[in-house]
């Protein structure tokens, strides 16, 4: 076979003045030790890493499902957003004083700038011959110290994250379809007099709001629900209810009345 | 039969010597970790185009389900999640593999610093690189908001108060960037979504394209 | 070179060969599956729709019957309204679908006076006869789809399409 060989093209200008086509191989003749060739022996070990890689990644996304929140709602406003995992850094570096408030675009714009700016420019300030670190101390310094820097800043934010908070707010509520009966009792003391600190943070639709859970597709008997609404629980404070026990008793049992269907 | 139109196309066209180029060149044993096995740091550029291929090709298999609307862009991802078959893992490739991406590259660069292999006359190569990382930011910023799940929106809406924060022109980037002077919405998540299939993807492609080209004409960087 | 040893190079070929389609396969695979996932997917049964026709209105003439359901389109649910010409054929009910086997246009009854009391479909002249039967000679290949028909209540229900089995 002669493959590629033997053409003849018309006033040929890709053969160079000194005959040497440009996508020849290049010879590592100049380096010590063995050379192998990249098709198919080296290629191969590339691939068996390649191979194994995908393993580890296949097993990942099948032991992590990939985490999706609720919808985004624009109108809640109690929610703390944390952006992808390697821009924490950032996200840290604007909590401190001098990167914040009147300073915000020093640590926003002017210190990112600055790094990615250096890296860019990296062969044009470091301009010496020598490669190993050893012999550049300088800029193997400023690299260990912007490492060391953005794992602090990881590291800072990470500890600092209410994780249980973040989780809590941000999982998708089940929409729980539940007939409200308006006619019953129990509605009418909820909606009436009696409830209107109940209506202000579960709302008139009982679904709950940004700060109170929804009343619908609760999980708790009478007892405990008539428990909670004298006692509080959790950022509930106790006593909120106006009116008396007997339409305490009949209110609990409407709310726990309020389950979702099996 | 495949040789005969092998050979039909490479007598018009001399294609020869671009394979050979690619699979005959020498690979020098320093990069090599079948000789030395702290060679491995030389891994992590190929890892990286490895997994940028499969983010490409998850991400396009993910378009046939997801749809750029704030309507319907979460109940379209919530949907492929859970409803179609394979749906967790290719969304978890997508998502787990934007996360590799940046690990791997991050390794690269890292491997490319310390040997000093972006001196002369890599230089360029080195700019390119680093102009590579910043698309791969910008992609998964992008991506960040395409779910419309609620961590999208309000990641979305601090990044792009930071984005306005440039001084002189902050504010037009950011009318630029979310459609609109004052609502992150409807035509933030379509231009996020153009600029993440679309604008970025065109530049990472020619980037890569030069990143390879000069590699294959400067050769590796030799042993330290 | 000997037909029979395998070379040290030909060797790493076909291992490249394996590794790379392994590689290949655990990357494609999920993917492909998720793409086909809607040709896999089994059809829910679908239930009967209530019409507002009163079964004992249903007289030899075909009328049109409108009828409305929940269609659930992946994440999209909606409303959809759709169309049957239904008569009384002896003591049963036929329900034709108005969709012509030509190229999907919208048939009609008794809409051509040359040819009174069939089928007609405006776009391509299709006919079909008063129980689905393509007229041979139209463009029609075959005859209207027919939907399954219940009562409830004196009034029609209507099930899913089928294939209408007229010889």
């Amino acid at each position: 076979m002669h493959r590629g060989k033997g053409m003849k093209f018309v006033g040929d200008s890709r053969v160079k003045a000194n005959n040497r086509m440009v996508n020849m191989p290049k010879d590592y003749s100049e380096y010590p030790g063995k050379t192998e060739a990249f098709w198919p022996d080296f290629l191969l070990k590339e691939w068996m890493v390649g191979a194994v890689f995908l393993i580890g990644y296949l097993l990942l996304t099948v032991a992590h499902p990939s985490p999706l929140e609720g919808p985004a709602d624009p109108t809640n406003a109690s929610y703390i957003p944390l952006p992808d995992w390697y821009f924490l850094f950032l996200y840290q570096l604007l909590k401190y004083t001098y990167a914040s408030g009147p300073y915000n675009v020093i640590g926003a714009i002017i210190m990112p700038g600055l790094a990615i700016g250096a890296l860019m420019l990296m062969p044009f300030l470091d301009k010496g011959p020598e490669r190993r670190p050893s012999k550049r101390p300088l800029p193997t310094v400023f690299m260990l110290l912007s490492l060391a820097a953005m794992i602090f800043l990881t590291w800072e934010s990470v500890v600092n994250h209410d994780w249980e908070a973040a989780k809590a707010q941000g999982e998708i509520k089940e929409q729980v379809d539940i007939e409200i009966d308006e006619t019953a009792e129990g509605f009418l003391i909820f909606s009436g007099e009696q409830g209107k600190s109940c209506i202000a943070c579960h709302g008139a639709d009982m679904q709950g709001g940004g700060a109170a859970p929804a009343l619908v597709g609760n999980e708790l008997t009478a007892e405990e629900v008539a428990e909670v609404i004298k006692n509080g629980r959790g950022a509930m404070p106790a006593g909120q209810f106006a009116g008396t026990d007997e339409e305490l008793q009949v209110l609990a049992e409407f709310i726990a009345s309020l389950k979702a269907e099996e | 039969m495949l040789n005969k139109i092998y050979d039909w196309v490479d007598e018009r066209l001399d294609i020869t010597p671009i394979w050979r180029d690619i699979a005959d060149h020498e690979v020098p044993e320093h990069v090599n970790p079948a000789h030395h096995f702290s060679a491995f740091v030389y891994c992590f550029g190929g890892l990286t185009f490895f997994i940028t291929v499969i983010q490409i090709l998850s991400g396009m298999f993910l378009t046939m389900y997801y749809v750029p609307d704030v309507e319907n862009a979460w109940k379209s991802v919530y949907y492929l999640q859970n409803e179609v078959a394979f749906g967790e893992i290719v969304r978890g490739m997508h998502h787990w593999g934007a996360s590799l991406v940046i690990v791997m590259m991050f390794l690269h660069t890292l491997r490319v610093f310390f040997t000093g292999s972006y001196k002369k006359p890599r230089e360029l190569n080195w700019i390119v690189g680093v102009l590579i990382f910043c698309v791969m930011l910008g992609l998964g910023f992008t991506g960040y908001l395409l779910p419309w799940d609620m961590k999208a929106l309000f990641a979305t809406k601090v990044g792009i108060e930071i984005a306005a924060s440039v001084p002189f022109i902050g504010e037009l980037i950011k009318i630029l960037l979310a459609g609109d002077a004052t609502i992150i919405g409807a035509q933030t998540l379509t231009r996020f979504f153009a600029i993440h299939v679309f604008f970025l993807p065109a530049a990472l492609f020619a980037l890569l394209a030069a990143h390879f080209i000069m590699i294959r004409r400067q050769g590796i960087s030799g042993p330290l | 070179m000997s037909n029979n040893r395998v070379s040290r190079r030909q060797f790493l070929n076909y291992t490249l060969t394996g590794v790379g389609g392994f590689m290949a396969a655990g990357i494609l695979m999920p993917m492909v599956r998720f793409a086909i996932d809607p040709a896999l997917q089994t059809k829910a049964e679908g239930d009967f729709v209530q019409t507002s026709q009163k079964v004992a209105d249903i007289t030899e003439e075909p009328v049109k019957v409108d009828f409305s359901y929940e269609q659930v389109d992946a994440w999209y649910t909606s409303e959809v309204t759709d169309t049957a010409w239904v008569y009384k054929s002896g003591d049963s009910i036929v329900a034709l679908s108005p969709v012509c086997k030509h190229l999907g246009c919208t048939v009609n009854w008794n809409s051509d006076t040359e040819h009174p009391n069939q089928f007609f479909c405006a776009c391509h002249g299709g006919r079909y006869e008063k129980t689905g039967k393509n007229v041979p000679g139209t463009p029609p290949l075959g005859p209207l789809d027919a939907y399954e028909v219940s009562e409830k209540d004196g009034f029609l229900l209507l099930g899913k399409k089928i294939a209408n089995n007229l010889a």
